[in-house]
């Protein structure tokens, strides 16, 4: 609430500039190159998943070429069944993190907003984020040999639970951050009024809490989204997400860049206009809380 | 009045209901980070191969790797992790250099920033093996536009593929443009937050800009500025999507991080999974140290 508040209201050097046009337009222009850099390799993509022949050498390429939907729609036409399955695994061991991390970390963040522990609130939260600062592949090693004891490897089950541990720190943070920045007397009150603990969190603070539990899904679902590694090794026919047809791209016909840019915008889209939607929370949730956005 | 409720809240032995609402997520913890994290340790005191019958070895693992004893110091471990150090280095460095200055620029009140802003932060959210190979085209030796480019302001074609030093920086270059956004949003939050009069004040001493940056903005930021370090230092350590997808760690094994090395010795060919354990514990100690100071310096916030 009150960050939004802040961003809006303060931007700093703003006077200096006020009168100063040839440092406003210095400024609009090193803000254009800064858009440009970011965005045109996304804008080459495009292009070249609308070309299907290509001409080596082409500095301007949407000059010399007459773009066509043909990329298009052989991902999802003729070679279509492989595509639009690895979209179908994706959405459902994304969606299936989502809810586990979110479920959890809206308890557990509601938790360590309200109450203290005698092991001390901090050390648990750190305790939830370190999981962010492991590397993937030491935890890697051991899931493969429990997956396969449990039967778990290749299937969706498996899958969403390493999803949802990779991304449970960040709904632990973002609820957690949420819930401690609404009034405690709210609380405190339902519990005058008879209310259960478990009560008012669900009548009281899950209601109000629903922009940062929308923000937790969102983020939750564009990193189970994009996850590889895991997947590479964990779920390689059956349940084989998006990310890895991605990463396959040159087994199936060379590299074609036609192709591959095709697939890489498939890839990028689904989390890209998702934290597109969230922009608000991204700082906090990416710090881990350290720097409040 | 209000601490009090607070304070009492937290010592009531009948208040069953705060654990129930924090256990969930510490039995998940428990079971799928930190079961693993000791699974894979005891791993890596054997010589476990897929297939094969385990047997315990102690830290010979640990001694293959380092070069300790009469064993010989495992060479490509070693030109992978200084690999991985170029980047931990270079990589941050870059993102701290270029996410500040982004930044810096869009803390302005002008028109049309806050739209270019959320055009700006998306290379963040795409996913990394999707961004390799964006790279395999842009970067790509006959067609890429980067090379067009080179050649069109009379710089010459670079191998990006072929020669060992533009393939790790054309590795570095994508996990830069990835990561820059991050930097610029933490950093930007940190700038918007720094009160307006104290620019007010200072304006009346100088005129300057990079004054007003040197004396107000970056003590201001600096805070923040630390965090975000330690966060990329971290998350450079855990490369592997990108080189996988750009560059398959070539040529030879120059663009190889040590992740990826583990990850190649553990889970591709031969699985030496109680070697690549050893490989991985190596870097969680590192991990761990880089964690700690950040856990440290941000301790009050989690209070």
């Amino acid at each position: 609430m009150t960050n939004q508040q802040t961003a809006l209201a303060s931007s700093a050097p703003q006077s200096a500039f006020s009168r100063g046009s040839m440092s406003d337009r210095l400024i609009i222009a090193l803000a254009i190159i800064c858009t440009f850099i970011a965005f045109s390799p996304f804008g080459y993509a495009v292009l070249t998943s609308l070309k299907s022949e290509w001409k080596d050498g082409s500095i301007i390429p949407f000059l010399q070429f007459e773009p066509n939907l043909l990329n298009w729609q052989q991902e999802f036409g003729s070679g279509g069944a492989e595509t639009v399955k690895a979209l179908r695994n994706s959405t459902l061991i994304s969606l299936g993190a989502t809810a586990v991390a979110t479920t959890l970390g809206t308890l557990a963040g509601y938790g360590l907003a309200r109450f203290k522990y005698g092991i001390g609130n901090r050390n648990l939260v750190s305790w939830f984020l370190s999981q962010r600062f492991l590397p993937p592949v030491a935890t890697l090693i051991p899931f493969v040999l429990m997956f396969r004891d449990l039967k778990l490897l290749d299937t969706l089950p498996g899958m969403v639970i390493v999803n949802a541990t990779f991304t449970l720190p960040f709904a632990v943070l973002i609820m957690r951050d949420y819930f401690a920045d609404l009034p405690a007397e709210l609380r405190e009150a339902a519990l005058v009024d008879g209310a259960s603990e478990f009560t008012t969190f669900w009548r009281i603070a899950l209601p109000l809490a629903r922009p940062a539990l929308v923000a937790s899904t969102l983020i939750c679902f564009a990193f189970a989204w994009n996850e590889f590694l895991f997947a590479s090794v964990l779920a390689n026919r059956d349940w084989k997400p998006y990310p890895m047809l991605v990463a396959g791209s040159d087994t199936v016909r060379g590299i074609d860049f036609g192709f591959v840019t095709t697939r890489m915008l498939i890839a990028v889209t689904v989390p890209v206009t998702l934290s597109l939607m969230v922009q608000r929370f991204i700082v906090r949730g990416l710090t881990f809380g350290a720097v409040k956005g | 009045m209000n601490t009090k409720t607070k304070r009492s809240d937290g010592t009531l032995k009948n208040n069953r209901a705060k654990y129930l609402f924090l256990m969930p997520g510490v039995i998940w913890i428990l079971a799928f980070t930190l079961f693993p994290l000791v699974y894979s340790f005891g791993l890596s005191l054997t010589n476990y191969r897929l297939g094969k019958n385990p047997k315990y070895i102690g830290f010979e693992n640990y001694a293959e790797i380092l070069g300790i004893g009469d064993e010989k110091v495992d060479k490509k471990a070693v030109s992978t992790a200084s690999f991985s150090a170029f980047l931990f280095l270079g990589s941050t460095a870059a993102t701290l250099f270029f996410g500040t200055f982004v930044a810096w620029v869009f803390n302005h009140n002008l028109p049309f920033l806050r739209q270019m802003r959320a055009i700006v932060t998306m290379p963040l959210f795409a996913a990394p093996i999707a961004l390799g190979w964006l790279g395999v085209v842009i970067f790509n030796e006959q067609s890429g536009p980067i090379n067009n480019v080179l050649e069109g302001i009379g710089l010459g074609r670079v191998n990006w593929f072929i020669e060992p030093m533009p393939a790790r920086f054309a590795v570095m270059f994508t996990d830069v443009w990835q990561w820059t956004p991050f930097v610029f949003i933490v950093v930007l939050a940190a700038m918007q937050s720094v009160p307006d009069d104290l620019y007010e004040s200072a304006r009346l001493d100088t005129k300057s800009n990079w004054q007003l940056f040197r004396s107000i903005t970056f003590p201001m930021i600096a805070p923040a500025l630390g965090t975000v370090m330690l966060l990329r230092m971290v998350e450079s350590l855990k490369i592997i999507d990108i080189p996988y997808s750009l560059t398959r760690g070539g040529p030879g094994s120059v663009t190889q991080t040590y992740v990826y090395y583990a990850y190649e010795k553990g889970l591709v060919g031969s699985f030496q999974l109680g070697e690549a354990a050893a490989l991985a514990y190596l870097l969680v100690v590192v991990a761990i140290v880089v964690s700690s100071i950040y856990f440290y310096r941000v301790r009050e916030r989690f209070e």
